[in-house]
């Protein structure tokens, strides 16, 4: 055994996308053990929602705890008032839904893509991914009315209706997109140099996701089906509109890869089923009672489960709000899947877990 | 077959030293904004019941109604505070008393005072809706004594 050093990484570093502080145990090169530490953004936003805001207002609260998946943060919120006082949302509100979840999914995926190539040293892959993602924050700007925080689920339905002409331009956008998206399936599959950062590093096993709770990509890449999207149809109809479980067996960063590539195609296709087949009927249901009882929700964010649980108690204001993010469930994944690898590749391999810690410690 | 793929992306870069530049160059050329963009809100006085609704299902307080000791209250709301999420568009019973533009809002100056100048004005607004509450209770009141001290006047001569 040769001697140890200890090497931290963040919470302030280049490669580092949120504060995320990370203590390497490292032999020569070879990582053997490592320490996550990862609150460093905490904002107090459950208190928030139990105190200060009524919850109607919670929905616009809830979007702000990430600027990634603010429309998952918000449905997720939504359907879990909506059982608290008990109504159902009109079925052109649940595809509206679906639709602006997977248009979110496409630039969330599009830039954990591009993390991974520029952690990995391919500056200009970071770049042409980077370019190729703009269609998506354009197509969520015309849907939503704003780049970041769409504000889209309130509770009962949706805020704003789909335009025709959006619509339209949506399936122009996604046709000019598919052969760029050819593209870089092409240089993540095949390009040499990417492969030797990525292809056998973060290795972490199917027993081993499965021991550790892993959820999102991170799972579906060691082939563990663990797809929300996949369980539940009741809240949201994801088998009527096309949705696949996408797998690899792998487990390392380049299935990661692969998984959020190959689930792009899979998102555009429920998309364009959702805009070819829109149902009509109002958008949002109106109802005046107070939430009531307990309830809980679970949606497919583009890291993986989310899960909300609330509490009513015949007011205005939530008696508790619970949000676990899906990096709050990947954290001991994350650490275990380092072990063995070399120091120098431990940018990357952070990048294809795709962490959000402002969602993990709200 | 290594020979061939290189060649190809040699020709590639050198392709495209002579393309367009994908990004555009923003002061002088205008970004994409769709037509029902969620920018600035506006209020017509004329038209508004004054019912307060959007004041209260307004998330961050961005609106607030001050009212004179006439009774008449007055709109004040805050491009810094607000998230422009249409909430008081909706809440609202009179169609287009408060509306939303598709302008985005201009950035807070440190002149204007935005935050601290807001949170003084905010709490100046609530107090003299109060005051104008206690001030309207206070003449019930005395009217009321003025009617009974009547009644009783009546009662005595009668």
């Amino acid at each position: 055994m040769g001697k140890q050093y200890e090497i931290p990484l963040g919470a302030q570093h280049i490669s580092l996308l949120e504060p995320l502080h990370f203590k390497f145990t490292t032999e020569n090169e070879k990582i053997v053990d490592t320490v996550a530490n990862v609150y460093y953004v905490h904002r107090g936003i459950e208190q928030a929602c139990c105190s200060k805001f009524k919850f109607r207002q919670v929905s616009f609260v809830v979007g702000r705890v990430c600027g990634l998946c603010s429309v998952s943060h918000t449905t997720a919120y939504s359907q879990v008032a909506e059982k608290l006082i008990k109504i159902e949302v009109p079925r052109r509100a649940k595809y509206l839904r679906m639709l602006v979840i997977e248009l979110d999914r496409i630039h969330s995926h599009l830039l954990c893509l591009s993390h991974v190539a520029e952690n990995s040293g391919f500056e200009a892959l970071f770049m042409k991914t980077m370019q190729y993602r703009e269609f998506a924050m354009e197509l969520l700007e015309a849907v939503c009315g704003n780049r970041i925080q769409y504000d889209f689920s309130i509770v009962g339905g949706v805020a704003r209706d789909l335009k025709p002409e959006v619509g339209k331009m949506i399936l122009e956008r996604l046709k000019i997109f598919k052969p760029q998206l050819d593209e870089l399936v092409d240089i993540y599959q095949n390009n040499w140099t990417l492969s030797l950062k990525n292809k056998g590093v973060g290795l972490i096993t199917k027993e081993d996701a499965l021991r550790l709770n892993v959820v999102g990509p991170f799972a579906r890449a060691t082939g563990l089906a663990a797809d929300v999207r996949n369980e539940y149809d009741d809240l949201l109809p994801w088998k009527e509109v096309g949705f696949e479980m996408v797998l690899d067996k792998a487990g390392d960063v380049h299935a990661r890869n692969m998984v959020r590539l190959r689930e792009l195609y899979v998102s555009m296709r429920i998309i364009e089923n959702i805009i070819n087949g829109l149902p009509e009927s109002a958008l949002v249901t109106e109802t005046k009672t107070f939430p009531d009882g307990e309830a809980v929700a679970r949606l497919e964010a583009p890291r993986g489960e989310l899960f909300y649980y609330a509490k009513g108690n015949k007011t205005q204001i939530l008696e508790r709000l619970k949000i676990k993010a899906p990096t709050f469930s990947n954290i001991p994944a994350m650490v275990e899947a380092f072990k063995g690898n070399e120091y120098g590749s431990a940018p990357a391999i952070i990048a294809s877990y795709d962490p959000c810690l402002s969602c993990t410690s709200r | 077959m290594i020979k061939y793929f290189t060649m190809k992306t040699f020709f590639k870069a050198i392709l495209n030293l002579f393309k367009k530049p994908v990004t555009i160059k923003y002061p002088f050329e205008q970004t994409f904004i769709p037509d029902d963009y969620r920018g600035m809100i506006g209020f017509n006085e004329n038209l508004c019941i004054w019912c307060r609704r959007c004041e209260m299902a307004c998330p961050p307080g961005a609106i607030v109604f001050s009212q004179a000791m006439d009774g008449k209250q007055t709109y004040h709301f805050n491009r810094a505070v607000c998230i422009y999420c249409s909430e008081c568009v909706r809440a609202c019973p009179k169609e287009g008393a408060i509306f939303q533009t598709n302008v985005p809002a201009k950035c807070a100056l440190k002149e204007e005072n935005i935050n601290n100048g807001w949170n003084i004005l905010y709490g100046e607004a609530l107090m003299s809706r109060a005051a104008y509450a206690a001030e309207k209770k206070r003449l019930a009141a005395e009217k009321a004594a003025a009617i009974k001290t009547e009644m009783e006047k009546k009662e005595a001569k009668s």
